[in-house]
This record gives structure tokens, C-alpha cells and sequence, in this order.
């Protein structure tokens, strides 16, 4: 499968790239300011680069949290217009799956006595720009979901992300990085997705925070990394 | 009151500060210049300026949001998403605690509603769909509901369609009026495009069920696509023009249009 990652220069894409790279074909972009070596440059304009960035891809890898950085408006235009015209372009292109990245931070007011699912609405801060972000590149997302212009999978993942062995006490949402790769990977192969597909995902810890069944339902290989 | 108008001097931007000139201060804000006729403030400012917006907003009471680009990428973002950012981030720094902002139906009922169902209200969740200016204007109506959830901000959000002349009641398109054609989605005199600002503005706190309110402006159409009820209702807005001509088979409103005159 030839997959394009985007926001490549960051942590989250690296972990994802390791991941995939034996099976599947990549094409790594950011913006030009973090591009270079073979991270490919591109603006995420709606000129035809972003056209030619797509061009035979059949999945999309997009980082929506954290894979910037920059000024709030800069995270804000990220995660709006430029989420747009790629999404534009890859839907014009035919792309068949678009998997957002997404956090679980989205929930993180909510008190952790609440079962807190797919089915509950998120509620960004204001105040965290990055967070504000995240939450508007979703709603760009849904939006050609909705209009089935592409299927998009979002996955909200658990913070911070850890080591297989290192989970503090505390850490009652961490995401270990192998269920990162695993998750994605399902993501991308998965048969049981629908047009729009919110999935939670957080490692199987004490005193877990998320519920992961949904996960565990729809990415094949991933259930047995959750209830370990 | 004071009120800081952001994209002032459009389309809707002149018929706003007409009705409510004589009732508010009004600082007027765009990137073009005001009409040789209006004799206010005036400050040369685009709506995505964030710094600019929030230097404008001090001492202010209320922000109106009219700006409004369509076509172009980079501008519909700029302006329809950003130009709300900036704004909430002024009504934060200064804590005021109302702002109006402006977009079209489709922003909140995009096609799926609008080719599938009826009696469509303000109060349902929004689905835009892609269409660029639907989605820039629900990007910036969705910024404005997360800082109105945090901050406590009251948002009143005024959605449009046609505007028309209540003379003619020609448009914005070419060739002029187009009547006994089906007037879907909605349509409203300019006059009282502008007279539905000045209630936004001025409806008192209590009539306001939330701190996040939407509203389809238009008059009593017989359609059944969209309902008008909440906006009568809570903002006690009374729209003086007829538009019948645009749907009845012989003209039944006076040749002013006007609703009193009937």
C-alpha cells in the first residue's frame, strides 16, 4: 500500500513510519520549514503540489495533534485550511482512507470515574491551541466523511506516549509506541470501518482511564495488545 | 451600547449600521473604506488580524462579526474561520460578553438536511458538508461554541441566505428579480437583514435559552423547509418586508412591500 504521512519531521509520525515502513510504501511530507532529507516539502496548499503530493497514494496518514508547532494561528490555519486542501486532493485523487490522529485529551476534563466512549462528545480547551486544533482538524475530517468524499478513521490516542515498560502510576491514559504502530497498521487494513470511525486507543494499564473496545472490535491484532 | 463591527462594509455591513446608528456606538472596521455617507468611527482592519481585532475590541460591549469571503481558498479560511478566532480571542482578553456573528443557512443545514428534509430549525447540530463557504463559516460558528462553552461567552450566530431589495426584490445576481420562482432556501429584504443585528444586540440575556444561539433570519415563508419561529420568538425580531412576489402567482403586497401596509 502506498501511504503518505503527513507533519513527518514529528515524534508521532516517526513511531508511525518505524511501523509501517517493512510493509507498505511511504511517502513522508511537513511543511517546508521541518522538511528535508526524505521528508518531502510541501505547504499543503490548494495549488496542484498538493495534487502531485497525492498522487497515488491510497491511504493518508495525518498527524492532527501535535505535529506542528508554531503560533496559535499558525496551528489554527494548519489544522483548518491546509487539512482542507488535503483533504480536498486526496478525496479529487480517489484515496480510499484517511486515518486522522487524534488525542484523548480531547476528554481530559472529563472526571476518570466517567466511562468515557466513541459515543461522547469532546470538549476541547479554548486556552490549549493544540488542543483547539486537534479538535477542528476532526471536524474538517468529519465533513468529507460526511459528504463520503473519503473514509476517514480517527483515532484518539491515550497520553503520554511511553516505552512498553515504563508507565508511571499516574499514567492512566498512556499509549505505549508499539500500540501506536499496531494500531495504525490495523487501521489501515481494517474491514470493519465505517464512512466516519472514531476509535479511543490507550495501552492496557492500571487503573485505566479509556475504554478500548471499540479498538479491540474493529483492529484486527490489536485486541490481544490491549488486554494484556 | 459599544460595538465593534468587523467586516462593516460588505454587503450586510451598511444595512446593520443603519439600524443601529442612532442606538449604539459603533466602531467600523474592514479592509475597505466605509461609503461616502457614513459619518462614524472608522478603522482600516482585516478580520483575521488577531492582534489588530483585539486592540480594536477594548472598551467595546459587544462584537459583530459580518465579514464574509466565499470564493477563494485561502481567503474564505482567513476570513470566515480566523476572522471568528481572532474575534473570541478579543471577547476573551476583554471579557465582553456578547458577540454576533453572520453566515449563510448551509453553514449549519448543508445539503443532507436541505435536499432531504423539512421544518429545518437553528437548534440542529450542525453538517455543513465541504462546500467551501459552508465549511470555513461552520469552522468559525464551531470556534465560537468552544470559547463560549470555556468563557461563557454569549454567542448569537445569524444565518441568511437571499438577500433582496424591497423594492424589486432583485438580488445579488445578475438580470435583475426572478419572480413566481420557488424562493428555497430563504430569502430577506436587506432592511431586515440589518434590523436582525440590531436584535441580536439587544435581546436581553434571559431570552436566551444558552450561551450559544443560532438563528434563521428570514420572514414567514409557506414552504415548510426552514422554521422562523425561534428567531420571532426569542429575539422579538418583525421583519417589515414582503417578499411574496418571489413565489405567488399575482402580486398580492403593496408595490412598497411593505408588511404594514398589507
Amino acid at each position: 500500500m502506498n501511504v503518505l504521512i503527513t507533519s513527518a519531521a514529528c515524534a508521532t509520525a516517526q513511531i508511525i513510519a518505524d511501523a509501517l515502513c517493512s510493509a507498505h510504501t511511504l511517502r513522508l511530507t511537513d511543511l517546508p520549514a521541518n522538511a528535508g532529507g526524505e521528508i518531502v516539502a510541501n505547504d499543503l496548499c490548494h495549488e496542484s503540489e498538493t495534487d502531485d503530493l497525492v498522487a497515488g497514494i491510497d491511504a493518508i496518514v495525518n498527524i492532527g495533534y501535535q505535529g506542528q508547532s508554531g503560533s496559535n494561528t499558525h496551528l489554527m490555519d494548519y489544522h483548518t485550511r491546509r487539512m482542507y486542501n488535503l483533504l480536498h486532493a486526496a478525496s479529487d485523487a480517489g484515496v480510499g482512507r484517511y486515518i486522522n490522529i487524534s488525542t484523548l485529551r480531547l476528554f481530559e476534563d472529563h472526571e476518570e470515574n466517567l466511562v468515557v466512549t466513541e459515543r461522547w462528545r469532546t470538549d476541547p480547551s479554548a486556552e490549549d491551541a493544540e488542543l483547539l486544533s486537534a479538535h477542528m482538524a476532526e471536524y474538517v475530517c468529519k465533513e468529507f466523511a460526511r459528504d463520503r468524499l473519503i473514509q476517514v478513521a480517527n483515532l484518539r490516542l491515550g497520553w503520554p506516549f511511553v516505552t512498553d515498560s515504563s508507565t508511571a502510576p499516574n499514567d492512566t491514559a498512556a499509549i505505549s509506541s508499539g500500540v501506536i504502530g499496531v494500531a495504525v497498521e490495523a487501521a489501515l487494513t481494517s474491514d470493519q470501518l465505517t464512512q466516519w470511525q472514531d476509535i479511543h486507543i490507550q495501552s492496557f494499564v492500571a487503573n485505566q482511564r479509556f475504554v478500548t473496545s471499540t479498538a479491540s472490535k474493529l483492529l484486527p491484532g490489536l485486541a490481544e495488545r490491549l488486554s494484556l | 451600547m459599544k460595538i465593534l463591527i468587523l467586516g462593516g462594509n460588505g454587503m450586510l455591513g451598511p444595512w446593520a449600521v443603519k439600524a443601529m446608528k442612532d442606538r449604539h456606538d459603533i466602531l467600523l472596521t474592514d479592509i475597505n473604506a466605509p461609503r461616502g455617507d457614513y459619518k462614524g468611527e472608522y478603522r482600516k482592519l482585516s478580520a483575521d488580524d488577531v492582534d489588530g481585532v483585539v486592540k480594536a475590541a477594548a472598551g467595546m460591549d459587544v462584537i459583530v462579526n459580518l465579514s464574509v469571503l466565499r470564493p477563494h481558498r485561502q481567503l474564505a479560511f482567513d476570513v470566515n474561520t480566523m476572522g471568528n478566532y481572532a474575534m473570541m480571542v478579543a471577547a476573551r482578553e476583554h471579557r465582553i460578553k456578547r458577540v454576533i456573528t453572520s453566515g449563510p443557512h448551509y453553514q449549519m443545514a448543508g445539503q443532507q438536511y436541505e435536499e432531504w428534509d423539512f421544518d429545518l430549525n437553528p437548534d440542529m447540530p450542525p453538517a455543513p458538508g465541504t462546500r467551501l463557504y459552508a465549511h470555513t463559516k461552520a469552522l468559525g460558528q464551531e470556534v465560537c461554541r468552544v470559547f463560549s462553552e470555556r468563557h461563557g461567552i454569549q454567542v448569537i450566530t445569524l444565518l441568511y441566505y437571499n438577500m433582496k431589495h424591497s423594492w424589486d426584490l432583485s438580488g445579488m445576481e445578475p438580470g435583475g428579480p426572478e419572480y413566481h420562482n420557488d424562493m428555497t432556501p430563504y430569502s430577506t429584504a436587506w432592511q431586515d437583514c440589518g434590523t436582525a443585528v440590531q436584535a441580536a444586540v439587544e435581546v436581553p440575556d434571559e431570552q436566551l435559552a444558552t450561551r450559544c444561539e443560532t438563528f434563521f433570519v428570514f420572514p414567514d415563508l409557506p414552504h415548510g423547509k426552514f422554521n422562523n419561529e425561534k428567531t420571532k420568538r426569542v429575539l422579538g425580531w418583525k421583519p417589515r418586508y414582503h417578499i411574496e412576489g418571489l413565489w405567488n402567482k399575482e402580486f398580492r403586497t403593496p408595490p412598497s412591500n411593505l408588511h404594514e401596509a398589507f
